[in-house]
């Protein structure tokens, strides 16, 4: 038998973390991770931009009432890779 | 979280995954704000006409139902600054809100079908109808029960509203709104404040 590589952007803890959260809403704010993660800003700073390079999310950056706000959204090759993710882990597990 | 680059194992992070999936779920995003804002103002409508009709025959006691409109107006700069101030926009939040939009177009054609084909007698136990709906679906949506129990109570009332005249119909809609939106609304208020 055959084992499913696992997807090194993923498999780390952070990145994990935040991909499982944005899967399971439609878009969310940079604070809302923060609180939901318990990460330092500057860390879950740098783990978005590397999910972003790779394409798994999506990064919209604006203003509400003079304040930056940023919104992270997952996209759809980022939900497949999610899923391979899984699946993958999956296949460890019922060894 | 500090370590990020850390070697997990396959089962701490199938664990990790599930921890965060539930903390993005568990999350109690209706505050019943616009519950008890309608239900209330649903609520002082019914009785002021009631009031009118009952006590001192005066019959253009509907009027009090235009003020519904200065409410949507209020609604929809509370709508948009909700919008503006979000934290986590969630699938269900979106679902929810377009079976409220489609409650709010069938209302204005019901009512306007109603009125057209001069069905007065029947426009309360429609009203109850549609009342009924979105509220029901609110509470499968949400997973909360008092608002699909609030939804039934709708529809019971909108079949006892059929056997009474008007003014006791107003009655029947004062009843379903303290019980689909009024009692739900402070119970959801109760729970966001616990939550958040």
């Amino acid at each position: 038998m055959q084992f499913k590589e696992l997807d090194p952007i993923l498999h780390s803890q952070l990145r994990l973390a935040i991909m499982s959260l944005l899967i399971s809403v439609k878009e969310a704010e940079f604070t809302f991770l923060k609180e939901k993660t318990n990460a330092t800003s500057g860390n879950l700073s740098v783990q978005i931009s590397k999910l972003k390079e790779a394409g798994y999310i999506e990064i919209i950056k604006q203003f509400n009432n003079n304040y930056p706000q940023t919104i992270c959204k997952i996209t759809t090759k980022g939900i497949e890779a999610f899923e391979n993710y899984v699946k993958a882990l999956q296949s460890y597990m019922t060894l | 979280m500090e370590n990020t680059e850390g070697i997990m194992t396959e089962k701490e992070s199938l664990e990790l995954i599930a921890s965060m999936i539930n903390k993005a779920k568990n999350r109690v995003s209706e505050n019943g704000t616009l519950y008890l804002l309608w239900g209330w103002l649903i609520l002082i409508c019914c009785i002021v006409q009631f009031v009118g009709l009952y006590f001192f025959n005066y019959a253009d006691s509907y009027y009090i139902w235009f003020s519904t409109w200065i409410f949507l107006i209020l609604q929809f700069f509370y709508i948009k600054k909700q919008n503006r101030n979000f934290r986590v926009k969630t699938y269900t939040g979106e679902i929810n809100g377009f079976v409220w939009l489609a409650f709010f177009i069938g209302m204005v054609l019901v009512i306007f079908t109603s009125i057209h084909f001069k069905y007065y007698e029947i426009i309360y136990p429609l009203i109850l109808v549609m009342y009924g709906i979105p509220t029901f679906l609110s509470g499968i949506i949400l997973k909360f029960m008092p608002l699909i129990i609030g939804g039934i109570c709708c529809w019971v009332f909108s079949f006892l509203s059929s056997f009474f005249t008007s003014e006791y119909q107003l009655l029947c809609i004062a009843a379903a709104v303290i019980s689909a939106w009024i009692i739900p609304g402070y119970l959801l208020k109760a729970n966001f404040k616990k939550e958040n």
